[in-house]
């Protein structure tokens, strides 16, 4: 939700981020954008992993990273928050591991005792797969101070699902003494949930100001130096929902510069998002250069100087980012819309192909999308653009895109791009988003005509096999008759004939479909009668 | 050199507000922690601001340190001693009499100093063999502890009472580091050597303090003082923050001296048993019906609580001398004779009561609804309320209890655990330790500011009494002046209850240590009335349903006393009144 938000706080700053952000809306995942890529930080991290312990996890375990808990835990602290029924799953998945398994309260700050603890972290009993961390609920032993923090935690929550801001955060005064817990896993998750709580309360509390934020993410980032980067980054976020684009820039910039003993080293992977989100700030930063130079159209030398020394800095980063596997979809978007601006269709098409078919790369249905975008822009064969499409349809059968297929199956012609075509159809009305959309049922009638002309409704048989015994449940009952009437009478209208076609005319919902139509008529009898009348 | 002149500076850090700091050659302070070289500076501390803002520079001259400060040596029991203190004046403030700090508590501290070979004994458990003076110093200890407790009243003011407290005589020489932990406290780390010599623990503070209590009869039941101390009107949680200043504790003595939970009432009772046979503590004073913990007058003081009729008294007695657990034979607490532990006098009231109940209003989900039924017809015959109506009372009582256990959650939601003073568990820690304690202190401050709250929540007076009935914000109207009505009938001139059948769980006594009870195991199959009358009585009493329940079926074997077939668990007997 925050990530769409920020979104939506491009939009304000320049013209084409309205248009990236319109596009990303368009896309099957709710919220692709930053909220996705924090998402992907983390798994960034599971593959590092795998590399320096020689130790390759199987190929389908990288294959499903939303199965993954750790990707569940990195998700950002606001959308989460906002979904706080997840706060049991968070607990679940405590930033232990990432944070080596030492149960040492002094090494937070101490550089030596990092190189000591090296060894006992390759000997340590977790092993480096995504366990959930111990769930620490009511137990017959708990303590008295972990059962207040627990009762607390939980009022906490109740406060946030009610949006009883206040009341949070008196709660959370009495919740900060769990930064003092002694054992080192707990003091961490408490470090976390603060981190957490603290800035959604702060984000939302009536009273709250910008230096308040300020200076609890400073305290924040000083008492887990383990979390400093995300923390910083989460920082930068809030600047930019705010409206401070400068402040989150320079939020970045001061990151991107910090080194603390070993603790930079081992939290690389967030220092390469950092990286890659500065340098999606100098993208935007590029695109509102871009929105006033061309306004000006002087081409004021400086103005082009800078722009271009954005493009290079975003360039450089984004191109980094985009080696490693995750799902990097607004960053791409960026890439690629500059690298097009600059005329290198090759490049932009290489990083895309790159992205969409790299098998390091998780499945990521956005990535064809944007393919399938580019070769539309750039006027390719309808062949190529088939073939990205089949591949999406094959990821998400039920995307918005399968019409355009469909039309595209249905212009080449061939008996066998009809049969497809018809699949296509099929596939997308087992979807029960689809159920009432008119475009669908309506290429579903042309469909049968087409057929019927050409003499070939034995292709139909095919598909309706699989789907006769459901279908007429899902579809075509006397009560969707009369939901569909209300809805749109076309609708009904374009079903119907599908319904003759499939389910023969005898069927419910044709039946229904003729008496509403009669009453339709004498209704419309009466209207007309009356006027006569007066 | 370094360490005096930080020593001298204690400010956080700008960057990373740790306090590690280190001094260059040029004589500039660095923080080792994240090499961020500061001028010499004083920093003014600005809670509002994470970097404060720098005022004024300081000569180098002023910057010459003071003595190194450091504790004087102490021992572990000195440490006890003093909150055994500090806990028995939180009580005499609370108007028990003053016996009970300087004669009775005093003399069982002595006694257990004795016994445990801690003072007042030619074989201390401990000596400083390294000291010259080893052999005088349990002596001079002696002294001082005879001095502590029963002078305190002319030594009202905190200087004169450490002078005492910390007496172990010593002089500084030995003393090289800031931070001493105290001299025994090794000892105290290893489970096996605290059992072998019945070493002290914090919940064992509480257990003198029961013992104390219980003999001079003071009305504070065991439950109450457990209340009490949760209530934080006797110092307990962090109690060892009032230690005098040259008392300081670090690394072991946390483990000792913190506490995360208060301790259950079973534990409480158990150790105060266990520490009045290792005392040897002769038989109690014996408990006569004038005192305030005899069951008759705790059982009024429970129905007045309970909002139950006046009346019902009578019959609390009743069942009290059936059961003949009034005669003071069976009430005087003796650690040495045969089968005993100490009676829990808060729960056995209780229990009283809720037999009576059972045995008015049966408690099975039928007859007391009932006997409701009449009441109300009785009620509305005579035009008035004067009748008591179980329903009316159950909805009442259930009403109130449900706020009160709200409000005692969120009570404990908000319950502060952590020190103002933080312990080190080690010198390496200590910075770690104070910036964490810095920070929640700032969050705090921040958040209080955001919130405008006050930062000191008001504390309740002490109160016996956890709910109030009949007043203005009280949990609901008074039932105490009601009258039973039709519960119990006239038969002969005697009064018997209407209620001809009185059932009970099983009566055999399982084997004691086999099987604990079980309670947990067949509360589905009891009547819901009971379930909820005995919940509410472990509420007001802060112990588990499950104590209270075992106490009844305790009660009732005293009531049928006579040799009863075995039964099993489950199965309601069910038998006639005799």
């Amino acid at each position: 939700m925050y990530a769409t938000c920020v979104t939506l706080k491009f939009t304000r700053r320049c013209g084409e981020a309205a248009r990236i952000a319109d596009r990303f809306n368009r896309t099957v995942r709710p919220s692709p954008a930053l909220g996705g890529m924090i998402t992907n930080g983390c798994m960034l991290k599971s593959f590092k992993v795998t590399e320096e312990k020689g130790n390759p996890l199987p190929p389908q375990r990288e294959k499903k990273p939303k199965t993954s808990p750790c990707v569940l835990r990195c998700g950002t602290a606001y959308g989460n928050l906002l979904a706080m029924d997840d706060i049991s799953a968070e607990w679940m998945t405590s930033p232990v591991r990432d944070c080596g398994s030492d149960n040492d309260v002094s090494n937070d700050d101490d550089d030596e005792d990092d190189e000591e603890e090296e060894p006992i972290r390759k000997r340590s009993k977790w092993p480096d797969l995504p366990i959930p961390a111990p769930w620490y609920g009511e137990t017959s032993k708990e303590t008295g101070f972990h059962r207040s923090s627990r009762l607390c935690l939980n009022q906490i929550r109740e406060c946030l699902l009610e949006h009883r801001w206040q009341e949070a955060a008196e709660y959370l005064i009495s919740y900060f003494q769990t930064l003092e817990e002694i054992s080192t896993p707990r003091q961490l998750l408490a470090t976390e949930i603060i981190f957490r709580l603290g800035s959604e309360i702060l984000h939302q509390h009536p009273n709250s100001k910008l230096e308040d934020v300020n200076h609890f993410f400073d305290l924040m980032k000083n008492t887990g130096v383990r979390g400093y980067l995300k923390i910083s980054l989460e920082h930068s976020f809030h600047l930019l929902l705010t409206g401070n684009f400068d402040d989150a820039v320079r939020q970045l910039t001061t990151a991107e510069s910090w080194r603390y003993g070993k603790q930079s080293a081992v939290q690389a992977d967030k220092m390469k998002l950092i990286h890659a989100y500065r340098g999606f700030l100098s993208y935007l930063s590029w695109i509102s250069k871009k929105g006033s130079s061309s306004e000006d159209d002087d081409g004021d030398v400086s103005a082009i100087q800078e722009m271009h020394t954005y493009f290079r800095q975003a360039c450089i980063s984004l191109q980094e980012i985009l080696k490693l596997p995750g799902v990097w979809d607004p960053f791409v978007v960026g890439y690629v819309n500059m690298l097009e601006f600059y005329n290198d269709h090759e490049g932009a098409l290489n990083v895309l192909k790159e992205y969409a078919y790299d098998s390091r790369f998780p499945p990521n249905p956005n990535a064809h999308v944007y393919l399938y975008r580019f070769l539309k822009r750039q006027g390719s064969t309808e062949k190529k653009q088939i073939r990205v499409l089949k591949i999406l349809g094959a990821l998400v059968p039920s995307h918005e895109l399968m019409l355009e297929l469909f039309s595209l199956l249905l212009e080449s012609g061939t008996e066998q791009s009809l049969k497809e075509a018809l699949d296509v159809l099929f596939n997308l009305l087992d979807d029960c988003s689809w159920k009432h959309s008119v475009a669908a049922w309506t290429c579903f009638r042309n469909m049968i005509k087409l057929l019927r002309r050409k003499k070939l409704k034995h292709l139909l048989e095919e598909g309706w096999e699989t789907r006769k015994d459901w279908w007429p449940a899902f579809h075509f009952r006397t009560y969707h008759a009369r939901a569909d009437f209300q809805l749109s009478r076309q609708l009904l209208l374009m079903k119907v004939v599908v319904a003759s076609t499939l389910v023969g005319n005898k069927c419910m919902y044709c039946r229904r479909k003729n008496e509403l139509e009669n009453e339709r008529e004498a209704r419309r009898m009466i209207k007309t009668h009356k006027k006569r009348k007066r | 050199m370094d360490e005096e002149l930080i020593g001298f500076f204690r400010e956080p850090c700008s960057q990373c507000s740790v306090v590690n700091w280190g001094v260059t050659e040029e004589g500039g302070y660095y923080c080792k922690s994240c090499h961020n070289v500061i001028e010499r500076t004083v920093e003014v501390t600005d809670p509002s601001c994470v970097t404060g803002s720098r005022v004024s520079a300081i000569s180098h001259g002023a910057k010459k340190p003071a003595k190194q400060k450091h504790g004087k040596d102490w021992m572990v029991c000195e440490g006890f001693q003093f909150i055994l203190k500090q806990q028995a004046e939180a009580l005499l403030a609370m108007g028990v009499r003053p016996e009970l700090k300087d004669d009775i508590l005093c003399n069982f501290w002595r006694g257990y100093l004795h016994k445990s070979q801690q003072a007042y004994t030619t074989k201390p458990l401990y000596s400083v063999t390294s000291q010259q003076e080893s052999d005088s110093c349990p002596e001079s200890l002696a002294a001082s502890e005879l001095s502590c407790l029963s002078k305190a009243e002319t030594e009202s003011d905190m200087d004169g009472a450490r002078s005492t407290i910390s007496g172990w005589s010593s002089d500084g020489g030995r003393l090289s580091s800031v931070c001493t932990e105290a001299l025994d406290s090794s000892l105290y780390c290893s489970a096996r050597e605290r059992r072998m010599h019945h070493l002290m623990t914090m919940p064992m503070t509480l257990a003198f303090l029961h013992l104390s209590l219980l003999w001079l009869q003071e009305a504070i039941t065991l439950a109450d003082l457990l209340r009490f101390t949760a209530e934080g009107h006797i110092p307990y949680i962090n109690a060892y923050q009032n230690f005098p200043e040259d008392m300081k504790l670090f690394g072991r003595d946390a483990l000792i001296f913190r506490v995360e939970s208060l301790p259950s009432y079973k534990m409480v009772q158990e150790e105060a048993h266990n520490l009045a046979i290792f005392l040897d503590l002769p038989r109690f004073p014996p408990l006569t019906s004038a005192c305030l913990l005899h069951p008759s007058l705790l059982c009024l003081r429970y129905l007045m609580e309970l909002n139950l009729p006046d009346e019902l008294h009578v019959w609390v007695c009743w069942v009290m001398q059936q059961a003949g657990v009034g005669k003071d034979t069976f009430l005087t607490y003796d650690p040495w004779a045969e089968k005993s532990g100490l009676l829990n006098y808060d729960i056995l009231a209780s229990a009283l009561i809720v037999v009576t109940l059972k045995l008015l209003f049966k408690l099975d989900d039928q007859q007391e609804w009932c006997l409701s039924n009449s009441a109300d017809d009785e009620n509305k015959q005579n035009q008035d309320s004067s009748i008591f109506c179980f329903r009316k009372w159950y909805k009442t009582v259930q009403g109130a209890l449900v706020v009160a256990k709200e409000a005692e959650e969120q009570a404990m939601a908000r319950k502060s655990w952590k020190s103002q003073k933080p312990v080190y568990p080690s010198m390496r820690n200590k910075s770690v330790v104070i910036k964490r304690r810095r920070v929640v202190e700032q969050l705090q401050a921040q958040f209080q500011k955001l919130t405008g709250s006050d930062p000191q929540p008001r504390q309740d007076s002490p109160s016996s009494f956890r709910l109030r009935w009949g007043e203005e914000d009280g949990g609901g109207p008074s039932y105490q002046g009601r009258r039973l009505g039709s519960a119990v009938k006239k038969r002969k001139g005697s009064a018997r209850p209407s209620n001809p059948t009185y059932w009970h769980t099983a009566l055999s006594s399982c084997k004691p240590r086999h099987c604990t009870d079980h309670f947990l195991e067949m509360e589905d199959s009891l009547p819901r009335s009971y379930v909820s009358v005995l919940g509410m009585v472990s509420f007001l009493l802060g112990v588990q349903e499950t104590h209270v329940h075992a106490e009844v079926c305790l009660l009732e074997r005293l009531l049928f006393k006579r040799p009863c077939q075995p039964r099993t668990k489950t199965s309601h007997g069910s038998r006639r009144k005799k």
